[in-house]
């Protein structure tokens, strides 16, 4: 085949999909940047006043609270998870390893409206504790920050156990029995030789947490209460209530350059592009 | 000993953490109460049986299974094909299409459904199911590119080469040597474009409407306000098909992909 007749053939190749990603994807986004300068009172008018309110203000510092908090605890719950399934092997490694991947497949929507059922005033967590004496009056476990912490950390575990083993798994363990053999204690071993080795993996894990809990909508719309209001549901209330467009896209961009920060400062240092592997 | 006890005893309350709550919507569904309360005092099936006498829950799901299927042939013919294309460019080409395709996937869904949304009133395409198409094929299309590109990377460009140098025509070449070698690749993506597409729920809020409304779309509106046991056999529903496109997945991923 000729050289142009090639070249021909990729670009067919790749028209259609570089359409709908223009299309659907580009184009939209570009529209919304230009809707967030549109307000009537000058162009920057929509962005002072959902920098400059104390109300929305109060919101971008809730939204990065509940993320920091959910990506510190993910993390914490995820380590020793990944840990483990590099010492497990045999059916209880392939078992540990479908339970952490099940929920990827999982709509959202359907875990959060479980944690809903699990959750509720006299749903079985209360009853649990209520029952075993633990507690005397049922928790209010729902419509407050402990439900959205509870939920987001359930639906993005995956996202920090994945990175986090597939670090751990490239440790050679003669290191670990080499610390130990020098007489570390458990310890020591952990934060001078494993943690230092797991960081890459540790620093991915946290990226991916964060940048997904920045943006979460359908959990904390469900979970959370009228004081764990974040970004996103302010952003649909513009949007669905007050139909302030400039508004709306102003704080979408602000949101989007949030994001796009947090990938362009964390791909010098990690593959971002795994985020997209990181999938059933 | 006693760390290596504690640790999978931690192991062991983390799996039930992940497990227990997703299956906590099941005896909901079987729930023979107007409300639901778990566990369910008495037991019956008057929720299923609600839910596909009703015709306004029956037209969601098929709404949603056409939405996925349309979804899942545009992705994996448009994604095959880029994914085909990206493996003949030069590496700068490659950085730049694959950064375009993976956009979605790093963007948060609320700015995507926002932007779409503006852009479905404009054209009048809400409430359509084109506009679910298009939204849900820009989705779907990062994972039809990446799973078929891992399959292409791991291929013997030679075979394709013989057959070419043997005088296949280009697209028998693909029919009959390199689409049987991606296959794995090739449905993987498929599997994951229908799943993306079956669960999308924040695009799908924004774009559905009266007339075009998915199953998740329908079930949101209805946790939002009050439910009765219906929402959860509509979950539960949800549920069952993600269960069965993830053993197809494991399926084919154990005869494909590492």
């Amino acid at each position: 085949m000729t050289m142009t007749g090639r070249r021909l053939g990729t670009v067919a190749l790749l028209v259609p999909a570089t359409l709908i990603a223009l299309l659907a994807f580009v184009v939209p986004l570009a529209r919304l940047v230009g809707i967030s300068v549109s307000a009537k009172a000058g162009p920057f008018d929509a962005y002072l006043h959902v920098l400059g309110d104390a109300v929305y203000r109060h919101v971008f510092a809730n939204t990065l609270v509940i993320a920091f908090a959910v990506t510190l605890i993910a993390l914490l719950i995820a380590f020793p998870v990944a840990f483990a399934l590099t010492r497990l092997s045999g059916a209880a490694r392939t078992l540990v390893f479908a339970c952490v991947l099940l929920p990827l497949w999982i709509s959202v929507l359907v875990r959060t409206f479980s944690w809903m059922l699990v959750l509720e005033r006299n749903g079985p967590v209360n009853r649990l504790l209520v029952g075993s004496g633990l507690v005397d009056q049922p928790l209010s476990l729902l419509f407050n920050h402990t439900g959205v912490l509870i939920g987001m950390v359930h639906v993005l575990l995956p996202y920090s156990v994945l990175p986090i083993y597939a670090s751990l798994v490239r440790v050679d363990p003669s290191l670990l029995r080499a610390s130990e053999g020098l007489g570390a204690s458990a310890a020591t071993t952990f934060l001078r030789v494993l943690l230092p080795l797991a960081a890459r993996g540790v620093a991915t894990a946290a990226t991916f947490t964060f940048l997904l809990s920045l943006g979460f909508f359908i959990t904390p719309a469900l979970l959370g209460g009228a004081s764990s209001i974040t970004l996103s549901m302010l952003i649909d209330s513009f949007v669905s209530d007050r139909l302030d467009w400039p508004l709306a896209s102003a704080a979408s961009v602000v949101l989007l350059a949030a994001a796009l920060v947090i990938v362009a400062v964390a791909s010098r240092f990690i593959r971002v592009s795994a985020l997209a592997r990181v999938h059933r | 000993m006693s760390g290596r006890i504690a640790l999978y005893g931690f192991v062991a309350l983390v799996v039930a953490f992940i497990v227990l709550p997703i299956i906590a919507i099941v005896p909901a569904a079987f729930s023979a109460q107007s409300f639901i309360r778990l566990p369910p005092e008495a037991w019956s099936l008057r929720w299923w049986d609600a839910f596909f006498r009703d015709a306004s829950w029956r037209v969601t799901l098929v709404t949603s299974l056409e939405v996925a299927a349309m979804t899942t042939l545009v992705s994996v013919v448009f994604g095959t094909a880029a994914a085909m294309g990206i493996a003949r460019l030069s590496a700068r080409g490659q950085a730049l299409l694959t950064g375009l395709f993976l956009g979605p996937v790093v963007t948060p869904a609320i700015v995507l459904a926002v932007a779409l949304y503006s852009m479905a009133r404009a054209t009048g395409l809400v409430s359509t199911l084109t506009a679910l198409v298009i939204a849900h094929t820009m989705l779907a299309l990062p994972f039809v590119v990446l799973n078929v590109g891992v399959s292409l990377a791991s291929l013997d460009r030679r075979l394709p080469m013989a057959a070419e140098g043997l005088g296949a025509g280009d697209f028998h070449v693909f029919r009959t040597v390199t689409l049987p070698l991606i296959l794995p690749g090739v449905v993987g993506g498929a599997v994951f474009a229908f799943v993306t597409s079956f669960d999308e729920v924040v695009l799908s809020i924004f774009l559905a409407g009266p007339t075009v409304k998915t199953l998740p779309v329908r079930i949101w509106e209805e946790i939002r306000v009050e439910y009765t046991p219906v929402v959860a056999v509509g979950a539960t529903v949800m549920l069952a098909l993600a269960l069965v496109a993830a053993a197809t997945s494991r399926l084919v991923g154990r005869r494909g992909r590492a």
